[in-house]
């Protein structure tokens, strides 16, 4: 048997057997939140994320790192960078990651082109705007913060979107802003801020990456993730209101961003049909009666995803049964406390 | 027209309290065009002991709800559906307007099927939320 079978192999069983059943464990997870009556949609938001990127990216991390470590030796890929007596047994293992890295890179190429921004403006109508922006950010306290973080740009196709993964801006269309009244503008940005304060723009690309790295699992989750999608923008919708923006003019400003004819066809969120009558029945709602904070949004689901992910990561590299060891008694530990 | 969406219900009754649920299926079902709160109550009344009463509360109902039209015979009214079977159950479908954080029937149809609103919907939209502010400041 050649020896490229063995890493062959891994990735086949990886990609046509692991990911989807973990794909298929996800979607019975989220079946049984999304059927949860209490909540409703907006329920568990954060934990219903972790299983949609976690089913992918826990199985992807651990065969990255497996594949690092596929040295004769048995030494870690951190031997490899550090001892250079034993650079010629790391060659392969790092070319066989760099292809996997390479693989899952170029899977994912259509998702991140779909997240480049859009280019700034600096004509009158641009400097008009930003000024009018100023003046709307300066006097809201909750949008205070945006000031700096808001771009103006004179693409006619272009609505109101949120941009960046690592720091997040709120772009503006100078000819949308035109049809919208400072009343209608302030609830905009206002939905746009949690948007910004939460990182949507980068969790929005990773949730498109872990459905484009599973191939053949992720017919399963793309309904669960576009309506966490769906749920999101409601979300923020509620939070912004609850921050203080009006819900009419919120309501009208989606409705107005949803017009054919925008590039941006996922400005504030407005796209399908259904999601937008959701969440203009919710705002007009909110206008009858303020909405306080609701849903358990799931507090522990990202700290317990760090550490598996942590896991994943770190345990092709263990030669011994140490790791295994202390995953065990750790295991026993924790049902022993939470028994008693 | 806007309704709540009522949990743990199927199909008609996903919108419509039973009663309503029944005669809009009698009204479907017989295929009547234009009938009167009499038309409907011999059919119920092969069905089970109900009221006159009761009916024409019940078809007054549906008419506020927009289910029905009417236009006055006389002494009375007559009703027709506005809508086919077919067309309320797929406007059901799609309707989760007032459903604000509502149950897992709301979440089963977010997103279930991406299509971009058309002009029309976004007018009634628009229309819907002016109606609300006029209300509000009335």
């Amino acid at each position: 048997m050649i020896e490229a079978t063995f890493p062959l192999l891994g990735t086949a069983f990886v990609v046509l057997i692991v990911l989807p059943a973990f794909a298929l464990l996800a979607k019975a997870g989220l079946v049984m939140l999304e059927r949860d009556e209490v909540g409703g949609p907006l329920h568990g938001l954060n934990l219903r994320y972790v299983l949609l990127t976690g089913s992918s990216a826990l199985p992807v991390a651990w065969l990255l790192s497996a594949g690092l470590h596929q040295a004769e030796t048995g030494k870690s890929a951190l031997a490899c960078l550090l001892d250079h007596d034993t650079a010629e047994l790391c060659f392969e293992p790092g070319f066989f990651a760099l292809m996997l890295a390479g693989a899952i890179l170029a899977s994912s190429i259509g998702v991140i082109r779909r997240h480049r921004g859009v280019r700034a403006s600096s004509s009158d109508a641009a400097r008009t705007l930003l000024q009018r922006v100023a003046r709307i950010t300066s006097s809201d306290p909750v949008l205070a913060g945006l000031g700096d973080r808001v771009v103006v740009t004179d693409d006619d196709g272009f609505a109101l979107g949120t941009h960046g993964l690592l720091k997040p801006r709120v772009f503006v269309g100078t000819a949308f802003a035109e049809r919208l009244s400072d009343e209608m503008l302030a609830s905009a940005l206002g939905h746009e801020a949690e948007h910004v304060r939460a990182l949507d723009p980068l969790r929005y690309l990773i949730l498109q990456l872990a459905l484009a790295v599973n191939p053949f699992g992720r017919f399963m989750l793309e309904p669960h993730a576009a309506r966490w999608q769906a749920a999101r923008e409601a979300h923020c919708d509620r939070e912004a209101v609850i921050l203080g923006a009006a819900p009419l003019p919120l309501a009208d400003a989606i409705v107005r961003a949803a017009r054919p004819g925008a590039r941006e066809v996922v400005a504030l969120g407005a796209r399908d049909t259904a999601v937008l009558k959701f969440r203009i029945g919710m705002l007009l709602a909110f206008s009858e009666r303020a909405p306080a904070r609701c849903c358990h949004q799931g507090p522990s689901a990202f700290p317990v995803a760090f550490v598996l992910l942590l896991i994943a990561l770190l345990l092709p590299h263990q030669t011994g049964t140490a790791a295994l060891d202390v995953l065990h008694t750790g295991a026993e530990h924790a049902l022993t406390y939470f028994w008693r | 027209m806007t309704f709540r969406l009522r949990p743990g219900k199927k199909g008609l009754e996903l919108r419509l309290h039973g009663l309503e649920a029944t005669i809009m299926d009698v009204v479907w079902g017989k295929q009547l065009s234009s009938f009167a709160v009499g038309d409907v109550l011999a059919i119920l009344e092969k069905q089970r002991d109900i009221a006159y009463t009761t009916v024409m509360t019940t078809v007054t109902r549906l008419y506020e709800k927009g289910i029905l039209e009417r236009e006055r015979d006389g002494k009375r009214y007559l009703y027709s559906p506005k809508l086919s079977r077919e067309e309320f159950l797929q406007s059901t479908a799609r309707e989760v307007l007032d459903e604000a954080v509502g149950g897992h029937q709301a979440m089963a149809m977010l997103a279930e099927k991406v299509s971009e609103a058309s002009a029309g919907e976004l007018d009634d939209l628009e229309a819907l939320i002016q109606k609300r502010r006029e209300e509000l400041d009335a």
